[in-house]
């Protein structure tokens, strides 16, 4: 029973949403049931117990995964629904659903996709390409973006309860074994172009200084990790700066 | 501009989780525009620059509770902007990492509150009330505007409150110092952030052909 028009334009308008009351309780899961909801008009809506009204409920459960792979889910449980698969069903798909959307998303999008394009930015910020390069970053960025989570939901309708074979598609699969060595190499290569032009006003000493600090700073993180984070080095070197600044400069 | 600066702050911190998520967030966008709302595009890209390399530093998974450098960038760029020159860099940047750890404890808190509040709604949310269930979205929705309007006004009172009192405190080398102190701490927190993505595997050995080139590139352009 499947609606003959599926709203997935305002599931994916939703979809950006997704993680707008994100919570300890159910993490993503109201945004995922507010996704969902346009996709379960078709179903029966009459009464307190209707199909409509269960389903609606369901997809508001705990649900947690990379926000832009979410639509997988959605898309996957909004058909399971139309086609009546049992609840307990669609409770087991979209638990088992985190877990595999979770760790796609994450090294595709956050240890891949988007450190890619940062580090190219920099580059290229470092090579004196100004906001150009952020223009072009969020352009390109947001392409593959949007991409992402349309494919996402259609995907995830079309396979409904068998949507676990679109986690092997030649996207997900290939698309992080190739973004993984490229972020590397850009990140690589911007480090020292961003050095060269932050440090760029710098006289020889407070190079050298600067040199000195980072190597320490760089050691202290990853010796000592979750006790030396980026934030807690920044606030102690300024400190250490500004008292050293303030009474023997 | 204090408006202008306000809207682009709370844009920013709403867009890290709850909308849209297009990286308005990562403070080389953040920074960038800010700069340009107040005339100074190069202070804006450097500051963007240092907090893009702090955020390397921070892998946005599960429900950890992380620093936020978006709207921190904004303030960091404002107080870049009236602190002008080598104090700029250092003074923005302290004011952006006080203002990073401040919008993380919020992000924290508001996570607590909507468990709070979906908690006492779970009768309505039960029952599959679609209504229900979209005025709690929404509600969520909108106090993390507040949330980042609220972080984002902080930020720039402080960018407005603090340059004054070190412009003349510091000299043109303990200036120097803090700016410094500024960009080792980003430097290594993006080389540590960038190592810890890469691991141990094959990534590393492109990450050593990507360092290689950027030093081949440093070095031709001198």
């Amino acid at each position: 029973m499947n609606p003959a028009r599926p709203r997935f334009a305002h599931a994916l308008l939703r979809l950006f949403a997704v993680q707008g009351s994100y919570n300890y309780e159910r993490m993503l899961g109201l945004g995922v049931g507010v996704a969902e909801e346009p996709l379960l008009r078709g179903l029966p809506a009459d009464g307190a117990a209707s199909p409509y009204r269960a389903a609606v409920a369901r997809g508001a459960h705990f649900f947690n995964a990379h926000p832009y792979l979410a639509g997988l889910a959605v898309g996957a449980a909004a058909r399971a629904e139309h086609d009546g698969a049992p609840a307990e069903l669609i409770e087991r798909l979209r638990a088992a659903l985190c877990g595999p959307l979770g760790s796609i998303g994450d090294r595709l999008i956050w240890a891949g996709w988007l450190p890619l394009l940062s580090g190219l930015t920099l580059a290229a910020i470092s090579l004196g390409a100004g906001w150009t390069a952020v223009v072009v970053f969020l352009v390109i960025y947001n392409i593959g973006h949007v991409a992402l989570r349309w494919w996402a939901l259609r995907e995830g309708w079309k396979h409904g309860v068998r949507v676990a074979s679109a986690l092997h598609h030649p996207l997900l699969q290939r698309g992080a074994a190739i973004a993984g060595p490229a972020m590397a190499c850009a990140v690589g290569a911007a480090l020292p172009l961003t050095a060269q032009y932050l440090a760029a006003p710098f006289g020889i000493w407070p190079r050298a200084i600067l040199a000195v600090a980072a190597v320490v700073g760089f050691a202290a993180i990853r010796w000592l990790p979750g006790r030396v984070t980026g934030l807690r080095l920044g606030l102690a070197c300024a400190a250490i700066a500004l008292v050293v600044g303030w009474t023997w400069l | 501009m204090f408006l202008a600066l306000l809207g682009w702050g709370t844009l920013v911190g709403v867009d890290l989780v709850s909308l849209p998520q297009m990286m308005i967030a990562r403070p080389v966008v953040a920074g960038t525009v800010a700069g340009a709302i107040l005339g100074d595009l190069d202070a804006g890209l450097k500051i963007g620059v240092v907090f893009e390399l702090l955020q390397y530093d921070i892998i946005p998974v599960g429900a950890v509770r992380l620093p936020e450098y978006g709207p921190a960038t904004v303030a960091a760029v404002a107080t870049a902007h009236a602190a002008a020159g080598a104090l700029g860099l250092g003074l923005g940047t302290v004011v952006g990492l006080v203002i990073g750890l401040v919008g993380g404890i919020t992000q924290h808190l508001l996570r607590r509150v909507n468990s709070r509040v979906v908690n006492a709604a779970s009768v309505a949310l039960e029952s599959g009330d679609p209504r229900a269930l979209i005025r709690l979205h929404v509600g969520g929705l909108l106090r993390d505007v507040m949330r980042a309007a609220l972080v984002t006004a902080v930020g720039l009172a402080l960018a407005w409150f603090v340059p004054p009192h070190l412009t003349g405190v510091l000299t043109p080398r303990g200036a120097t110092l803090l700016a410094v102190a500024a960009v080792a701490s980003a430097l290594a927190a993006g080389a540590a952030g960038t190592l810890r993505l890469v691991g141990r595997g094959p990534n590393l050995a492109w990450f050593a052909v990507g360092l290689a080139g950027g030093v081949v590139v440093v070095v031709w352009l001198q």
